[in-house]
């Protein structure tokens, strides 16, 4: 039998995602929960699983360990076997190529060892940060098809939100003909997903060509569009770039609407359960005899006695008596203790809510968080991994609580909207 | 010390009659329980925890579901250098021996079979366990009970209701150890008037070489039972008999009736079987339960006093039941005092109550199965797997209801009454 030299993926997941704030302390973004027991990264595996493509490379850079383990060997993605594979690659020294990764180039071109000992016929680059669903094998076709030497994943987005991606300008045929990276005065509506096809060779040859174009969207493509054939494979569906604590928080949400277009069941998606080393399986959700749940998604290991309503809980989340979690995403094994309140609140994993806390009170949603008002201006709370927010203390809007914060760090019984602790 | 001293044996072989259509495509030990596992993860997730590496199943009937299930052992930590598990289905071999050109006869006969298999491990103990039951042990402390007592058998046995000893193997046990346990002085298997309430766990340690002589002179008798044959021979014969006293909760599911009621066993503000205390595994393999996505529980919504697996979607009522990976329940719809298997549907408006459904049931909108009055006195209905209930049809109280019934079975029928079987 002779085995067909399928294309050869490389998957970005060095991204720091520093906008997600302390969700990203001590996890690269594709690694940040999402959805119960999903991790961000889990869609880009499974879209490369469910196209049929075996042979992935994993760019890590930033705080890979997470990563690292949920990845695993790769058994989750079906990425075990004989021909199969998935490589963590991470940044490394050499004679010349020390340092960080520079950009998104750099980064593929210090791994050219890895492209050169795997040759194919295309390379599929993708970024582990995006939550969708997309067939990479019907893009593949396209760029045969086109006999592209690059293909780009595009797709129309709000023109107010044109600034954040690249644009491209097309043609008739879909050739992309002029782009403008994070335009601030954007021609066009048509954004990149960072969603690229490479014939192998050009792709080589462009890394080889000039070390100092470090960038995709910045050098590498400008240039490709100028001189070679470059297309946009246009895509429709459902796509998003959940960098922000806000995009973060209402791509959750549609995951528990019911007429949602995410479905990562619908979708094939897969996760690695057992990253997490635990002597027992998680066991079914307990619902007690007083509990209240709707609109929400609940995962294996809760424990509900209390009131759920428009949230997502990952595995092992307890809600006490009395307790009221609404319209909050929050992370594996939190406990939200006795008569306690949390709304609107991001909650990192293993948080203590001791009893009677309010956290997320008042309807000051427009005080901005005095130290990151970039990132928390919707009335979002975060809540760092295992922190513990004593028993009685009332927490604002806007707020952050940093991980592993103890009880003895709260001077006082309330914490305004808009404060850091 | 690198090897292991300690060879179990699983009796996973059986299919008994009276679990009815729950048993017809996979044996007892198969049969799913606790939400999302399967009762033979409960003597397996007690090996793990008794640090037991060295494990046999015997299995035979309609083994494809079990073997499916244990996998490679994997997810009990079974694989490794000196870790493993095997099954062992029943074999023919060369020789014109009749004892060897049969199905397992019995489960001495199934372990007699394997004696090569056994010998070859050179176990220190052999441990023989039932895949069936639900209880929560560490073999280590009745092993070292064993070497203590310098045992040539050393047997579990759990007290339960004296009306129940009857169909169990009944012990009377001295003083010897107080309330750890002492020696068998009498033993019946299944007797008529029980003398003690001491109920055999099928839970036993055997010294090598009074097994292999005991499974030998066995073999030129008519019935091959541990606990009807071998226990009663070496008592017979004299044989140092200990009874190690068991006092935690044991779930034996030999009826619909006593299935049902471990279920229920698992709800309620202290459930008896705490799965996640116990440090219970699964093959999360197995039907694709690791891949299926988080329970959504949408408005109208209610849930009380009830276990919900990953990849449940809800809409209607749920109250005192158990739905396994993949169960829907549609608007409208009433889940009461019910154990539904992995990916049963359940339309809108139906009504369900006290019922157990084998795995991939659909029911059309307005069914009603079961007594519908809510209360958990009563016969408990079973449907058997891949059935497609018509709307609005009525399944009475206690009837049972055979597997893959056909479309024109079912228009036929029009509805199943109290306590009847549509097959």
């Amino acid at each position: 039998m002779i085995l067909k030299k399928e294309a050869l993926v490389l998957l970005l997941a060095g991204g720091v995602g520093s906008r997600l704030n302390i969700l990203v302390q001590s996890r690269a973004k594709p690694a940040v929960p999402f959805a119960g027991h999903y991790r961000i990264i889990d869609f880009s595996l499974s879209n490369v699983m469910n196209s049929g493509l075996t042979k992935v490379g994993v760019l890590t850079q930033y705080k890979p360990l997470s990563l690292m383990r949920h990845l695993g060997m790769g058994e989750a993605w079906d990425f075990t076997g004989r021909s199969r594979g998935v490589k963590i690659l991470p940044p490394h020294t050499g004679f010349k190529d020390s340092d960080w990764y520079r950009g998104t180039a750099d980064a593929v071109r210090q791994n050219i060892d890895f492209l050169e000992k795997n040759p194919s016929d295309e390379v599929v680059l993708l970024s582990g940060d995006h939550i969708y669903n997309m067939d990479f094998h019907a893009m593949l076709e396209y760029h045969r098809f086109k006999k592209a030497d690059v293909t780009v994943g595009m797709m129309v987005v709000p023109m107010s939100e044109i600034y954040q991606f690249g644009a491209g300008i097309i043609d008739e045929q879909n050739r992309i003909i002029d782009w403008e990276e994070k335009p601030e005065h954007p021609r066009t509506n048509l954004a990149s997903m960072g969603i690229y096809v490479f014939d192998y060779k050009y792709l080589l040859d462009s890394l080889y060509r000039d070390r100092e174009e470090v960038d995709f969207g910045m050098h590498i493509l400008p240039r490709a569009i100028d001189n070679d054939d470059v297309f946009a494979y246009p895509f429709y569906g459902y796509w998003r770039d959940v960098g922000t604590i806000q995009s973060y928080w209402e791509a959750n949400m549609d995951v528990i609407r019911r007429d949602s277009d995410i479905s990562p069941a619908e979708w094939g998606i897969r996760t690695n359960i057992e990253a997490d080393g635990r002597s027992a399986d998680r066991p079914s959700a307990r619902f007690g005899s007083e509990a209240r749940v709707s609109n929400s998604m609940i995962s294996a290991g809760c424990i509900i006695k209390g009131t759920v309503e428009n949230s997502v809980l990952a595995p092992g989340v307890v809600v006490a008596e009395g307790a009221v979690v609404r319209d909050s995403i929050l992370f594996a094994d939190c406990h939200v203790e006795k008569n306690s309140v949390v709304d609107l609140t991001i909650c990192d994993k293993r948080v203590r809510i001791a009893g009677d806390a309010v956290v997320g009170s008042g309807s000051n949603h427009d005080i901005p968080n005095i130290k990151e008002p970039k990132h928390l201006y919707t009335g979002i709370s975060l809540i760092g991994k295992e922190a513990v927010i004593p028993s009685g203390l009332s927490i604002g809007r806007n707020c952050i609580v940093n991980s592993q914060t103890e009880e003895a760090a709260f001077s006082s019984k309330e914490i305004g909207d808009g404060e850091t602790v | 010390m690198l090897k292991p001293s300690t060879l179990a044996m699983i009796l996973a072989g059986s299919r008994v009659d009276k679990l009815n259509v729950l048993t017809y495509y996979r044996p007892k030990s198969a049969i799913p329980f606790g939400g999302f596992a399967r009762v033979i993860d409960f003597p397996l997730s007690n090996l793990l925890h008794s640090g037991i590496e060295q494990v046999a199943i015997l299995s035979q009937y309609r083994s494809y579901s079990l073997i499916n299930h244990i996998g490679t052992g994997a997810a009990w930590d079974m694989i490794g250098r000196n870790r493993g598990v095997s099954i062992l289905p029943p074999f023919k071999d060369n020789s014109d021996s009749k004892d060897h050109a049969d199905w397992y006869r019995g489960s001495a006969d199934a372990v007699y079979k394997n004696l090569d298999f056994v010998k070859y491990h050179d176990p220190e103990e052999i441990l023989i366990l039932s895949g069936d039951h639900i209880y929560k042990m560490d073999y280590r402390d009745m092993i070292a009970y064993h070497h203590k007592k310098d045992a040539d058998l050393t047997i579990a046995f759990v007290q339960v209701d004296k009306a129940r000893a009857h169909r169990f193997g009944v012990a009377v046990i001295d003083y010897e150890d107080g309330e750890t346990g002492g020696r068998i002085t009498d033993y019946r298997e299944k007797p008529e008037q029980p003398e003690t309430d001491w109920a055999s766990l099928t839970v036993l340690v055997f010294k090598p070489e009074v097994l292999y002589q005991a499974l030998e002179e066995n073999q030129q008798s008519a019935s091959f039972e541990f606990g009807r044959d071998i226990i009663p021979e070496l008592m017979a014969a004299g044989k140092k008999i200990y009874g190690y006293k068991y006092r935690g909760y044991w779930g034996y599911t030999g009826t619909v009736s006593e299935y049902w009621q471990a279920n229920m066993d698992l709800l309620g503000e202290n459930p008896s079987i705490d799965m996640e205390a116990w440090g219970l595994r699964t093959n999360m393999e197995h039907r694709g339960i690791r891949d299926a996505q988080p329970a959504l529980v949408f408005d109208g919504a209610e849930i009380e006093n009830s276990l919900v697996y990953n990849g449940c979607v809800i809409e209607g009522r749920v109250k005192n039941s158990i739905l396994f990976p993949g169960v829907e329940v549609g608007p409208g719809a009433v889940v009461e005092n019910s154990v539904l298997f992995f990916n049963n549907r359940v339309g809108a408006d139906c009504r369900l109550d006290k019922v157990i459904t084998d795995v991939n049931c659909v029911f059309g909108k307005d069914v009603c199965v079961g007594s519908g009055t809510g209360s958990e006195a009563g016969q408990v209905t079973v449907v058997g797997w891949n059935n497609h209930i018509p709307d609005s049809t009525v399944i009475g109280e206690g009837a049972t209801v055979y597997p893959n019934i056909t479309v024109e079975q079912w228009s036929e029928a029009k509805g199943v009454g109290v306590g009847e079987v549509l097959k």
